[in-house]
């Protein structure tokens, strides 16, 4: 049955139709997912549009309304969420607890015989050069170094599949970057990671696929690449001396955003970037000319914009 | 069930290894060994005898009141020291022994008016007049003397009449299934001592079991566990691993309090006072406990989870000490009538049979009915109180924000 299993189901998680009411309003509406195996994978969407719920619910902290939930191919249950590890995005563990009793108490609570789990505190403390640390309480720990230790907690049970709501929230750029290269490491060893983060950008580049959310509705979802394709290539970017104020003015603009050095045109559908490279180079002394794919945030702005004048 | 096991292996070993823990473990017995014993000991501190003088202006007395003063003895030692104040005129008598009372060469003096076998009365001047003990003593002495002579002047042989009118010892004897024993108080004071006991470690362990839940709430760190396992298991482990650190207190409390009474036995026994703690009485206090302790435990953790903050609680709190102690109000009725319909039925109602229920078998020996029927209904309530309080807090321990009301909360019980 194992290989059966396995070939049947691409997606590590699989959302179908999955609603979530609270009192007076809808967090989470009729979401379907799927988040396809040994990739990374992110959730994305502002503050509030019902990522953290959705995590919730896949590991039934929360019970959904309506929808099903399938974990590596099968129902979710006690048994297949045990393979998750979920790092929320309110870090918590006991202040008071050494550091090696608090990893151990996790990796229980997750079906790792204890005696195996203090086995795997020792590389992993040391991989994240914290192995000084093992006896100490945790309230000795500075709050990075405790951050750390929730990681390390997340992965002591060696889960397939990880859940890292807002991952480098937080983070310090050195603290930042050595997360990434674990993450991506991780992610070489075959398993599954789930990003959910508000900052679009910063988890991005980490991302194969992703799915936007807003106000508990899914956007769009799919391949990085894919969804910028569709998107077009429909962006300019220019750097140049002088006044550049009637560049928003030439036909097939439909947006310039000035960030100072550069500014970003955005083209309607159709217009060629070309004629805008010929105008500009008249009146302006360019100095850069980029035809770039859209960034997430803009397409999540389009994308909320285009869906609002439906919904309204 | 390991999971269970790990979160109750985990609040136990926090809660034992806590300074708190120790404190209170070790200063518990110091404190009730401390009650016990330094009452015994204060009594017999009674200072030196009093110096007191006799003055007579009766004619005649002032011999026997001296004599019986003099008789006076607690614990084999005299506790009066009698002069008879110099003959001469009162009035100068007076100021001469006020004057050596000031210049702490006497503590006070008797003053027999000339009337004073006829009025039946008598003045003592002391530096200290609140030493009750003392001064009841001085009152029996100068009574037994008023009285022989009394009985003297009427021709009746006073030592005759002392014997023949004696107070009884009217001896109390306990009659149980077990066989007949005296008692001469230690069994009410043995009730007294485990309901308080009782009492407060329920309240206590019910307080720590819901600053546990909030503290957990406040860390965030509630969400990681319950990623992991069902709220209602981990629930489960905190009444466990919070229930066994109490027990454990409890266990070495009950150690200190049999080898307190145990120690006191040596000395008390000739006295006859040995409380009775029998095997029985032991086993049903540690059941009481631990049935209380569920109850009590299940409606704590509900308002911790309900919550944010320890503030927050302290109205709700009221909610679940309001049975503890109103079981304490009860609980002199049920001393003077524990066999009354009132009382039986009060000691069956779950909330406050670990306090009355108990409190009845120290006194009387209630039919093995009523005390099965108390534990099974205090199994039930803890059945329908844990599966509430696990609801209550699977929906509340994600919650933050405003401080819910009690319907809300009532509301989240029917919450699927």
């Amino acid at each position: 049955m194992g290989p059966i299993i396995t070939q049947l189901s691409e997606s590590a998680i699989r959302l179908s139709g999955v609603t979530k009411a609270f009192a007076g309003h809808v967090a989470v509406r009729d979401l379907s997912l799927a988040i396809p195996r040994g990739s990374v994978f992110g959730l994305l969407g502002p503050n509030g549009a019902g990522k953290t719920t959705t995590l919730r619910m896949v590991m039934n902290i929360l019970g959904a309304d309506a929808g099903t939930i399938e974990i590596l191919g099968r129902p979710a249950d006690q048994a297949t969420r045990d393979r998750i590890g979920y790092m929320p995005e309110e870090r918590g563990l006991y202040p008071r607890m050494v550091v090696e009793e608090q990893l151990a108490f996790f990796a229980t609570l997750k079906g790792v015989p204890r005696s195996e789990a203090l086995r795997r505190v020792g590389p992993w403390l040391e991989r994240v050069g914290l192995s000084e640390w093992r006896k100490r309480r945790l309230n000795e720990l500075s709050k990075g170094m405790q951050q750390k230790v929730q990681f390390v907690a997340t992965v002591l049970p060696d889960p397939e599949i990880l859940i890292l709501d807002e991952p480098l929230g937080g983070l310090d750029p050195v603290a930042a970057d050595s997360m990434r290269d674990t993450l991506l490491d991780l992610r070489r060893q075959g398993r599954t990671l789930v990003l959910s983060s508000h900052q679009m950008e910063t988890v991005e580049r980490l991302c194969d696929s992703i799915a936007l959310i807003d106000r508990g509705r899914k956007l769009l979802d799919g391949p990085v690449r894919e969804v910028k394709a569709r998107h077009g290539k429909n962006t300019v970017v220019l750097a140049f001396d002088g006044d550049g104020t009637f560049l928003a003015a030439l036909p097939g603009v439909q947006k310039v955003t000035d960030f100072g050095r550069y500014v970003e045109i955005r083209l309607a559908e159709g217009s060629d970037p070309q004629s805008i490279l010929g105008a500009a180079a008249a009146r302006l002394r360019l100095s850069r000319f980029e035809i770039v794919e859209p960034s997430l945030h803009d397409i999540f702005v389009e994308e909320v914009t285009s869906h609002g004048v439906a919904a309204a | 069930m390991k999971r269970v096991f790990a979160v109750a292996r985990r609040e136990y070993l926090e809660r034992v290894r806590s300074k708190a823990f120790l404190v209170s473990t070790i200063l518990g017995p110091t404190l009730l060994a401390g009650f016990m014993i330094a009452p015994i000991l204060l009594a017999r501190q009674r200072g030196r005898p009093l110096h007191v003088a006799v003055l007579d202006a009766s004619g005649g007395l002032g011999a026997d009141v001296t004599q019986s003063l003099a008789r006076r003895k607690v614990a084999g030692e005299q506790r009066f020291v009698v002069e008879t104040a110099p003959e001469g005129p009162i009035d100068q008598t007076r100021a001469a022994l006020q004057e050596r009372m000031v210049r702490n060469d006497l503590d006070g003096y008797l003053f027999l008016a000339p009337d004073a076998l006829e009025r039946s009365a008598a003045e003592y001047y002391g530096k200290n007049v609140s030493n009750v003990m003392d001064l009841q003593l001085m009152d029996k002495a100068v009574e037994e003397a008023l009285v022989s002579r009394r009985l003297a002047r009427e021709g009746f042989d006073a030592e005759r009449v002392r014997s023949l009118t004696r107070r009884v010892d009217l001896k109390r004897i306990r009659v149980t299934a077990r066989g007949a024993r005296e008692d001469r108080g230690a069994s009410f004071i043995l009730s007294l001592v485990l309901m308080m006991l009782l009492y407060t470690t329920l309240a206590i362990w019910g307080t720590a079991m819901m600053n546990g839940v909030i503290e957990e709430k406040t860390n965030r760190v509630v969400e990681v566990v319950v990623s992991s396992l069902p709220a209602s298991r981990l629930f489960a482990g905190k009444l466990v691993g919070v229930g066994a650190a109490g027990l454990t207190q409890f266990v070495v409390w009950a150690a200190c309090l049999a080898a307190i009474s145990a120690a006191g036995a040596g000395g008390a026994s000739a006295a006859g006072a040995l409380p009775e703690l029998s095997p029985p009485l032991l086993v049903a206090f540690v059941v009481f406990f631990l049935l209380g302790y569920f109850l009590y435990g299940a409606m704590y953790a509900s308002i911790g989870a309900a919550v944010n903050t320890t503030q927050e609680a302290q109205s709700l709190v009221f909610l679940a000490m309001m049975p503890l102690i109103l079981s304490v109000v009860f609980y002199p009725m049920v001393l003077a009538a524990p066999d009354s319909t009132v009382s039986v039925v009060l000691s069956l109602v779950p909330f406050f049979a670990p306090l009355l229920m108990f409190l009845r078998m120290t006194s009387v020996s209630p039919p093995a009915w009523q005390v099965g029927l108390s534990m099974l209904l205090m199994l039930a309530a803890i059945a329908v109180i844990t599966w509430a309080a696990a609801r209550i807090y699977r929906v509340g321990i994600l919650m933050y924000g405003k401080r819910p009301t009690f319907p809300e909360i009532i509301r989240w019980v029917g919450r699927s």
